[in-house]
């Protein structure tokens, strides 16, 4: 009987999943792309697991969002796993009585910032405060925009978080780059006289100058406006109304757009800048630098004072190792 | 307790009576809602002869169907155009209603003038002076307007307010102030007035934001730094010597003379905090810095012997090849020697089977006899 073949209806046919490869060097720049993990060592109590997962989407595209680490895995274990994969910052968060820590270190063996949380608010917190929260759907396909400000030059130790907090994302040429994938912005503010760092995670939303409130909101919205008061369409177009608080800060960030972002805001027009908070919110202070991942010298420490009562010098846990 | 009750029956009786005139309004107004849906000519009786066509001859019924024609298209642009009136069925029945009012005034005034004059012939004829009296002129009325006034936007646009009015629920009456003008009384002072304060406040905060914004803009731009741009001109930081790159070993040598500079008794300690902090910073950017000689020691034992390893797998890799060559030849040659035998075996056999015939079955041998003479 040859018609009974091999029915195909009955197969099953197993699709290979194909993996999303990220590429390792930009296509634009030729840089390498800076690649992150978000992870802690020990339990965390949820507040604080909550936080590291803002952390997560905050580094999101380049990072892994669903990182599973376990008890068994140590330090050696993700090392020995970014290299092959090209992860370039380990972001640590830590949990002791006394503090909350973060620690920011460049993976091969390069130097690991600690910072001391003060205080802190998720992301969510953020959401529930505003009356209006924004989250569009591709806020986090792309990297964020940094700023640091009040960092100054001068001090070694500011100088290198700058220049750690600049590498972990990636850079953008200014030829090819898209005004749509620039939406996010983190701020980093140094206040020299409490020593404290402000961080920030905003989401930019361009909105035309120059346009009175009701036609932009219309042509935003597209809701029909009421003209149940208006005798005729022309009342509702010159109607002056009274314009909003954050105007003011409008005529200071205004820019002129250089291609249409959208269908509201045209190319060569002006456009305000207006940042809306997303994400979580620290206040954390540079406690200490060491020379290699977790481990070498200590080149910076804040409570130096405490060290050097206990008799600790910079560099002597190199010499006890040797 | 008589007067409560009066006043109470009064009450009831009023409120009764506006009930009722409400009542018939809104009835009045449902019939007229009514008599609107009918076109009017349908609803009055037409009052222009009709003419009878089906009698007239060829050419004649030719002249009135232009006739028709021409009226039928000058009504159609009547009727849609703005500035003529438009007339429903209950404004045709008013002036129905009011040419007939008119009609019999002035019957009835005609009658009063009748009798006056009567009268006045009587007593006149009885001798009676009279004076003079422009009675009979003031009695006059007026001739009919004329109905084709021109009606106005305005006024059209008051007609579709109170249409809409009137689609709202406003039935009960054209006492009722229209919803549209209420509002317009009483908003305008007010939204005026909070405008504009609002404005004036919202300009002063401006005006002060804008001082103090800027004066906070310079200040926040003269520390500010930002991720890294990309620019066509320059390199970026620290990438320039990516030509110079040393080997191994020499980089081994260098780091052994920082160690032994590090451990130098005077300036030790100020060359390693530098090269530390400078190998932080650089390590920070991406940049590969080889300070380590153990790190350094491990690599390049590593490396030689990652080489050793390369030089062994091309070594047996030759070897295997010659050895692979060396077999084949051999049996390569093997093979051509055991055709050529195989050859000469055949050819052998071929010459054996021709003297294979009956009677005779291989080579002479020799004679039977052996010996001889």
């Amino acid at each position: 009987m040859g018609r009974f073949k091999n029915n195909k209806k009955s197969r099953v046919i197993v699709k290979p999943i194909s993996k999303k490869n990220q590429e390792d060097v930009s296509h634009v720049t030729g840089d390498k792309i800076p690649k992150s993990f978000v992870f802690s060592r020990m339990k965390l109590p949820p507040s604080v697991r909550q936080l590291q997962m803002d952390l997560r989407k905050l580094m999101l595209p380049y990072t892994a969002l669903s990182l599973k680490e376990k008890k068994r895995n140590t330090l050696r274990d993700f090392l020995n796993v970014s290299g092959p994969m090209g992860v370039t910052h380990f972001l640590m968060l830590s949990k002791t009585a006394s503090a909350l820590n973060l620690r920011v270190a460049r993976t091969p063996q390069g130097p690991t910032l600690t910072f001391k949380i003060h205080q802190y608010s998720l992301a969510s917190d953020v959401a529930q405060s505003q009356t209006r929260p924004r989250c569009p759907q591709d806020l986090f396909k792309s990297p964020p925009l940094i700023v640091l400000s009040g960092f100054g030059s001068q001090e070694l130790h500011l100088k290198l978080a700058t220049i750690m907090f600049q590498n972990i994302f990636p850079s953008i040429d200014i030829n090819t780059v898209k005004l749509s994938t620039c939406q996010r912005l983190v701020l980093l503010n140094y206040n020299k006289d409490t020593k404290l760092i402000d961080f920030r995670h905003y989401s930019i939303r361009l909105q035309p100058v120059g346009v009175s409130r009701r036609i932009r909101k219309f042509v935003q919205n597209h809701q029909v406006p009421d003209l149940r008061n208006l005798q005729d369409v022309s009342d509702f177009v010159t109607k002056a109304g009274y314009g909003s608080e954050s105007e003011g800060d409008e005529e200071a960030a205004t820019v002129t757009l250089s291609s249409d972002l959208g269908r509201v805001n045209k190319g060569a027009t002006k456009s305000a800048v207006k940042l809306q908070e997303i994400g979580p919110r620290m206040t954390m202070q540079l406690v200490k630098v060491e020379e290699g991942l977790c481990t070498g010298g200590i080149i910076f420490s804040e409570y130096v004072c405490f060290f050097r009562k206990c008799g600790w010098k910079e560099g002597k846990r190199e010499e006890e190792k040797g | 307790m008589t007067n409560t009750r009066g006043t109470d029956m009064a009450k009831k009786k009023e409120n009764l009576d506006c009930e009722s005139d409400f009542k018939t309004h809104e009835h009045t107004g449902f019939f007229d809602k009514v008599i609107e849906l009918i076109p009017a000519r349908f609803y009055l009786a037409d009052e222009t002869e009709r003419k009878w066509f089906p009698g007239l001859s060829k050419g004649q019924k030719a002249r009135e169907k232009k006739i028709t024609n021409s009226n039928l298209k000058k009504a159609r642009r009547d009727r849609l155009d703005p500035d003529k009136s438009v007339l429903t069925t209950v404004d045709h029945l008013k002036r129905k209603l009011e040419k007939e009012k008119r009609i019999s005034l002035k019957q009835k005034l005609k009658k009063k003038k009748d009798d006056l004059r009567r009268q006045k012939l009587e007593m006149r004829k009885a001798g009676i002076e009279l004076p003079e009296d422009d009675s009979e002129e003031e009695i006059e009325v007026d001739e009919e307007k004329d109905d084709d006034k021109s009606v106005t936007y305005e006024e059209l646009r008051e007609r579709l307010h109170r249409k809409i009015d009137e689609l709202k629920g406003g039935r009960g009456g054209s006492d009722r102030p229209r919803s549209h003008e209420k509002r317009k009384k009483t908003l305008p002072n007010k939204r005026k007035r909070d405008a504009v304060s609002e404005e004036k406040t919202v300009e002063d905060n401006k005006a002060a934001d804008k001082g103090k914004g800027k004066l906070d803009v310079e200040e926040a731009a003269k520390d500010l730094t930002f991720g890294y741009v990309k620019i066509d001109d320059g390199e970026e930081h620290g990438k320039e010597k990516k030509k110079r790159r040393l080997s191994k070993a020499r980089e081994l040598e260098r780091a052994m003379k920082l160690e032994a500079d590090k451990k130098d008794p005077e300036k030790g300690d100020v060359i390693a905090k530098k090269h530390s902090w400078k190998a932080a910073t650089s390590r920070a950017a991406g940049i590969k810095v080889h300070d380590d000689p153990k790190l350094l020691k491990q690599s390049i034992h590593k490396e030689k012997k990652r080489q050793e390893k390369n030089a062994e797998k091309w070594k047996e890799r030759i070897e295997g090849q010659q050895k692979f060559k060396v077999e084949k030849q051999q049996k390569r040659s093997g093979n051509i020697a055991d055709r050529i035998e195989q050859n000469k075996l055949r050819k052998i056999a071929k010459r054996e089977k021709k003297l294979l015939r009956p009677g005779f079955e291989g080579r002479k041998e020799g004679f039977i006899n052996e010996g001889g003479k």
